[in-house]
């Protein structure tokens, strides 16, 4: 394991705006960008469509998701290639860590 | 040997290595559906399975509850469905394309999916899918966007040579244990057999062999580092050597294939009793 999995963390909160995200396969600044590769584009699936080729310059064709958010640092290489303004980060509080015996002062 | 190689495998009259025994699984590869059965394997389509099943979002969700009942359930699910893969190196990889047909070279769907490249013809490939299959592929024209290239064993191995002058791991993925539906070409943090691994520690079986240094012919160049996408290997400034941690391990063999003094060797994982049965 590259990073501590422990229970209870928090994950960063990446949320997308997809009325101003439409054609994400065709932009893909922020997939190929994201020093993680936090971000993932699928096709969006209907039952009826399953068995089709999906153009990427229709509108809504490929969607944008933020998968693998618990990689996410908060650098925000995204949000400045985005040209659309559509990625919001939103950190979460971290707690500084205390000195595992109380009572005991330094200094 | 992995719960595989002792399902699968048969030491006493031909190979104990699951994969290099074809007897054992190759008739999974090519039975037919019973009326009434739903898709199964390959007819279902490559990653038909994977996406059914709990995906990442609802583990990560899981751990920000800090619920641990339901996260033992999603990796319970996640281990049991059969949409493992696993790791081999280059020889037995070979081997493997020896005993496959037909081979088709295709578009890889992690690098699609996390960094939204279109590969679209044969020079551009990096993943392969092979069995019957793939003689069907016209009908999912959004996994084979770009087409297939269907080529000879011949082919086939040079291609995966090719990979792995590249850099890439070769993980036999299975699409229902224990067929072999496809061959990926990963790396860290775009493919999503790796990131599994890794991360959660789920998915893949981890290979048949272990890396170990030959300190005597060891001279620190570092190439080996570079090549390893596991985090097992590191230059070790203090002995100015090449330094492995058999624990995190995968046996992918991209270390030695890539060393230029042959100072790596892969070991059997069985001689190794610290890691002999650690499979994820």
């Amino acid at each position: 394991m590259t990073y501590g999995l422990a229970m209870g963390r928090k994950f960063p909160k990446i949320t997308i705006d997809l009325e101003k995200c439409t054609v994400p396969f065709l932009c893909k600044r922020c997939l190929q960008a994201c020093p993680m590769g936090v971000f993932h584009v699928t096709r969006v699936m209907s039952k009826e469509e399953r068995l089709k080729e999906m153009d990427p310059r229709v509108d809504g064709n490929y969607v944008l998701y933020a998968t693998r958010r618990d990689k996410c640092t908060g650098c925000n290489i995204c949000i400045d290639v985005c040209p659309v303004d559509a990625i919001k980060i939103e950190m979460p509080k971290q707690e500084r860590a205390k000195p595992k015996v109380e009572g005991e002062h330094w200094g | 040997m992995c719960w595989m190689c002792d399902e699968f495998g048969d030491p006493e009259h031909g190979n104990g290595l699951w994969y290099l025994n074809p007897t054992n699984y190759a008739r999974n590869m090519y039975k037919l559906r019973a009326p009434g059965e739903g898709f199964k394997g390959a007819e279902a389509g490559l990653e038909t399975g994977a996406r059914s099943g709990p995906s990442q979002a609802d583990l990560l969700n899981a751990i920000e509850n800090n619920d641990r009942v339901e996260y033992d359930r999603l990796t319970a699910i996640m281990t049991a469905r059969g949409q493992g893969s696993q790791i081999v190196p280059l020889e037995d990889a070979d081997k493997v394309l020896e005993l496959c047909s037909p081979i088709g070279l295709i578009a890889c769907i992690c690098r699609k999916g996390i960094r939204a490249i279109d590969e679209r013809n044969e020079h551009e490939y990096t993943c392969m899918g092979m069995g019957v299959g793939m003689l069907k592929w016209e009908r999912w024209p959004e996994r084979y966007k770009g087409g297939v290239a269907f080529v000879n064993i011949d082919e086939a191995k040079e291609w995966n040579h090719e990979m792995d002058r590249r850099g890439f791991v070769h993980i036999l993925m299975l699409f229902g244990a224990p067929f072999i539906g496809g061959f990926c070409q990963c790396d860290y943090p775009d493919c999503g057999a790796i990131r599994n691994a890794v991360d959660f520690g789920l998915g893949s079986l981890k290979g048949h062999y272990v890396a170990m240094v030959d300190y005597d012919k060891c001279n620190g160049c570092g190439i080996c580092a570079q090549r390893c996408q596991w985090g097992a290997l590191k230059f070790e400034v203090t002995t100015g050597k090449a330094n492995v941690d058999i624990f995190k391990c995968y046996g992918c063999g991209l270390c030695e294939s890539g060393c230029p003094r042959k100072a790596i060797k892969l070991e059997p994982r069985v001689n190794v009793p610290a890691v002999a049965e650690v499979w994820t």
